[in-house]
């Protein structure tokens, strides 16, 4: 029966008003944990220089606030541009079985709803202790995703009935009951290890058009009928454990630091600057956002951070001055994988706390390799974005009121870059202070406090959709470690007889199809240990093996179907990620070719 | 038939970390052959030490090894072992966590589903600097590194200090720029983290003693035979010694390496001053270890 699609009673308009109120609730709340968060680094900031003395358990607080942002925001990233979902497939199919994949899709929203919600209880009776700097119960910690995952389950139902399709919202959710109670009795023995009925339980989420977190975490809760050693509320807090390091703190910051510098006006005069320079050259305006990247990178490790920030930043100045949107996308994605590989690298650190390589000879290295990838960049920016965007040649007055009217701007790259440089703030500090500056800017631009409430609330929605992701990759981690993939690794790389060439190869293939899968950080404390070896073994360079390592996984953010640097600017900027994937291809290409020179330099640079 | 447990150990092969868990698994096999698979997960693939307790609270993981630091938010108690200048040496903490108050810190561990089955010791904790420090008062106005725990914090405000908390994996960094000016760490973990390329001085203060512990999950444990708690159990107690043994030639080759880089170690020259400064932590934790008593029986073992 098809009576329902479409038709506006009185169900469907009660359920889209108490939507209103749900999404306004949802999203208020997480902009006031967004700007507590804020608060709270900034007061670590304050009282060590003014009062010479640190806030105990800030760190701490600002992970549990973290959470909780997630928490609210997330089940708004179920419709729009912020669910990352993959619709190539789905969008081609006819009427009847879209619809059936859409049912499809819905459970798993519904199954990843029941994760959450039943693994948030059971974590919050079981998990007992205190949290020794804040001094309450460890429990409290879960209590949010909880409700999260009920506002999810909610949020999807009303979603339907509003949409006038009654049976959709009976359907989804029956469907997605139905798995969750099924894979908590059934056992199937299998020879295939759990991790990989994970990855095609995922694989088939993906097909569906489910959003691609939700899918994770309906992936893992199916697994456990395969075998699987993480139990529901070990799936809970492991995804938790994924969002709890400070240092994905500086990605809100950067974020929100994007969206103000934005809504203050100050990116546009910024914009209007670089292009005063250089827009009257080929891909003008397209080269100084790489440039731009370059300097940014000098300053975050983070390149799911540069990723938001440019999205809102660069994006849409790309297509005010006539860049197709998906390849502003591409430009602004394929510049953030930059990031990680200019110093400062999260990815570097992790390296060397992983292995025994030295992090001052990475770091060296992720500069010459940085580098290298910049130009190649360039170079594809040069061959493909060439005609957009070109505009008249100014003269030096307008160039010189166009650099002054971006001081507020400079002052944003001066902050971030000696903040961290000079030593004086760590880098999600640093993050902090620039999301305070810019937020100053937007102040003194006069934007009132409801309308910078409402930017806010904004970027916590999008900072949910983004963390809710790297946090449900961490259960699909946690499977791959515990199934010891990464010693399947290290036979296949041996396979053709060790030589320096055969390793070097089989290597960059074995981490192109690990990293299709696996989330950078996860990536590089699985296989770096156990790749190394046997690259020292044939004669490669260690810190150049380190760095070809790195620049590989980096590049894996651009490509499908987990390119998370894709899906976040998708997020931010409502192109879809299919479109941003198809976009991206010449810059993919460009850093294959850096990828590849780099390679073939291990092979003329012995030690 | 055989159980399969899953083991996580923060650090690599090359490690005590990792060592003294293929060494359990070959006692265990050779002693029960086929009944337990240990499935041994290295590099911190599943998390930190707190991560992995709580993954084994919900049944992810069946055994690890830990610090007492990052037990302590289910064992307050356990914090009379990383008191700062308590213990004199190794011997002297060997005799505390084989005597009555071992027996009662495993006691409340395993009211919280962690079955200690041994004490293992880190080694001590050293200042670490880019110029020497040898006496408290310098340390007036200093940022330290500090990880996350009420119990350092409030060691180095004592001192006058700045704690700032930084992840191990961004002190590197906060250090060469100077986000931090010290911090403190065991001799084996300052060479693996290549610290002495960016804190090159270190003071051989010896502050705090880091212990740990060789855990099993209570809700595994629980489902063994007690024959095969015994075999786990005299398995680890080896591992354990074995652990001991191989960090203090760890340590030996870290001091070694840390030199040939142009590292110094220094000795302070007054350890009583550095102990005197240290004492409002003992009052401000008294009431959670156990009470005074409790402390002053531990000084006196
Ligand atoms: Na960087
Ligand atoms: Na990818």
């Amino acid at each position: 029966m098809e009576t329902g699609v479409g038709s506006a009673g009185a169900p469907a308009r009660v359920a889209a008003a108490v939507l209103r109120v749900l999404d306004r609730l949802l999203g208020s709340l997480a902009g006031l944990v967004l700007a507590t968060m804020l608060v709270v680094v900034l007061a670590g900031v304050v009282l060590r220089y003014g009062f010479k003395t640190g806030l105990m358990g800030a760190e701490d607080l600002g992970i549990w606030l973290h959470i909780a942002l997630i928490a609210l925001g997330a089940p708004l990233a179920l419709n729009g541009p912020l669910a990352m979902r993959l619709d190539i497939l789905v969008s081609r199919l006819p009427p009847l079985p879209q619809r059936l994949a859409g049912i499809g899709a819905d459970g798993v929203s519904v199954l990843a709803g029941l994760v959450l919600v039943f693994g948030a209880g059971a974590v919050m009776e079981m998990v007992g202790g205190t949290s020794p700097t804040l001094g309450v119960p460890e429990a409290l910690r879960f209590g949010l995703p909880l409700l999260g995952g009920a506002a999810l389950l909610a949020r999807l139902v009303l979603c339907r009935i509003a949409e006038g399709d009654i049976a959709r919202a009976l359907a989804g959710p029956v469907l997605g009951v139905t798995v969750y109670l099924l894979v908590g009795h059934l056992v199937i023995e299998t020879s295939w290890p759990p991790s990989v009925w994970m990855a095609l339980v995922a694989g088939l989420g993906l097909v569906l058009s489910a959003p691609l977190a939700h899918a994770f975490l309906a992936a893992a809760a199916v697994a456990i009928a395969f075998g699987s050693s993480l139990p529901a509320p070990a799936i809970l807090s492991t995804t938790v454990a994924g969002l709890s390091k400070f240092l994905l703190l500086a990605v809100p910051f950067f974020l929100l630091t994007g969206a103000l510098l934005t809504a203050s006006g100050a990116a546009d005069r910024l914009v209007r600057f670089a292009a005063s320079l250089v827009g009257h050259r080929r891909a003008g305006l397209a080269q100084t956002v790489l440039l731009t990247g370059v300097l940014f990178s000098g300053a975050s490790g983070s390149s799911v951070a540069n990723a938001a920030f440019g999205a809102a930043t660069f994006q849409p100045e790309l297509v005010r001055h006539g860049y197709p949107p998906a390849q502003a996308g591409a430009i602004v994605a394929a510049t953030s994988v930059l990031d990680n590989v200019i110093p400062p690298s999260i990815a570097f650190l992790l390296l060397a706390a992983a292995t025994n390589l030295s992090i001052g000879a990475l770091l060296t290295g992720g500069f010459v390799a940085g580098g290298l990838m910049a130009l190649c960049l360039a170079v594809a920016i040069a061959l493909t974005a060439g005609d957009h965007g070109r505009m008249p040649r100014v003269g030096r007055d307008v160039q010189l009121r166009a650099a002054l009217s971006a001081v507020p701007a400079f002052g944003l790259g001066l902050i971030v870059v000696f903040g961290i440089r000079i030593g004086v703030v760590t880098t999600t500090e640093a993050a902090a202070l620039a999301a305070a500056y810019t937020l100053l800017l937007a102040l003194m631009a006069r934007r009132g406090v409801p309308g910078l409430f409402g930017v806010f609330r904004q970027a916590a929605v999008e900072v949910s959709a983004i963390g809710l992701l790297i946090g449900t990759a961490a259960p699909f981690a946690f499977l791959l470690a515990v199934d010891d993939i990464a010693g399947v690794m290290q036979s296949v790389v041996t396979l053709l007889g060790g030589s320096a060439l055969a390793v070097l190869l089989l290597s960059n293939l074995v981490l192109l199809a690990l990293g299709l899968i696996l989330d950078i950080g996860a990536a590089i404390l699985l296989i770096g240990p156990v790749l190394l070896p046997a690259a020292v073994a044939a004669g490669i360079d260690p810190v150049h093996f380190g760095v070809i390592l790195v620049v590989n996984l980096m590049i894996h953010g651009l490509t499908p179907p987990l390119g998370l640097l894709v899906y976040v600017v998708s997020g931010v900027t409502g192109v879809p990620a299919s479109a941003l994937f198809r976009a991206v291809l010449p810059y993919l290409g460009a850093l294959l070719v850096a990828l590849f020179i780099l390679s073939a330099l291990a092979l003329v640079f012995r030690p | 038939k055989t159980t399969s447990l899953t083991v996580a150990s923060l650090l690599g092969e090359d490690k005590p970390e990792t060592k003294i868990w293929r060494h359990i698994a070959e006692r265990v096999e050779s002693r029960m052959p086929g009944r337990f698979r240990f499935n041994i997960v290295a590099n911190g693939a599943l998390g930190g030490e707190k991560e992995v307790a709580e993954a084994t609270r919900l049944g992810a993981v069946q055994a690890s090894l830990s610090t007492v630091s990052s037990l302590s938010g289910w064992v307050p108690e356990l914090q009379i072992l990383d008191l700062p200048f308590l213990y004199r040496d190794a011997a002297h903490v060997a005799r505390v966590v084989n005597g009555e108050i071992g027996a009662d810190l495993q006691a409340r561990l395993k009211a919280q589903n962690f079955v200690a089955t041994g004490f293992i010791d880190y080694g001590a904790r050293h200042l670490l600097a880019k110029e020497p420090i040898l006496r408290p008062q310098e340390m007036v106005g200093r940022k330290i590194r500090v990880i996350q725990s009420p119990l350092h914090t409030r060691l180095w405000s004592g001192f006058g200090a700045v704690p700032v908390g930084i992840p191990i994996t961004e002190t590197y960094n906060a250090l060469s720029t100077g986000v931090a000016d010290a911090m403190d760490l065991t001799k084996s973990a300052y060479a693996g983290f290549k610290l002495y390329e960016v804190v090159p001085v270190m003071m051989l203060t010896g502050h705090i003693r880091a212990s740990g512990v060789v855990y099993f999950a209570g809700s595994f444990w629980n489902g063994l035979s007690p024959e095969e708690q015994q075999v786990l159990s005299d398995a680890s107690t080896e591992g354990a010694a074995m652990f001991d043994a191989l960090i203090v030639a760890d340590e030996e080759k870290s001091v070694a390496t840390a030199l040939s880089h142009g590292g110094q170690v220094l000795a302070v020259p007054d350890i009583a001053e550095w102990r005197q400064g240290a004492r409002g932590v003992w009052d401000a934790f008294a009431p959670v270890v156990g009470g005074q008593a409790r402390i002053e029986a531990v000084e006196t073992i």
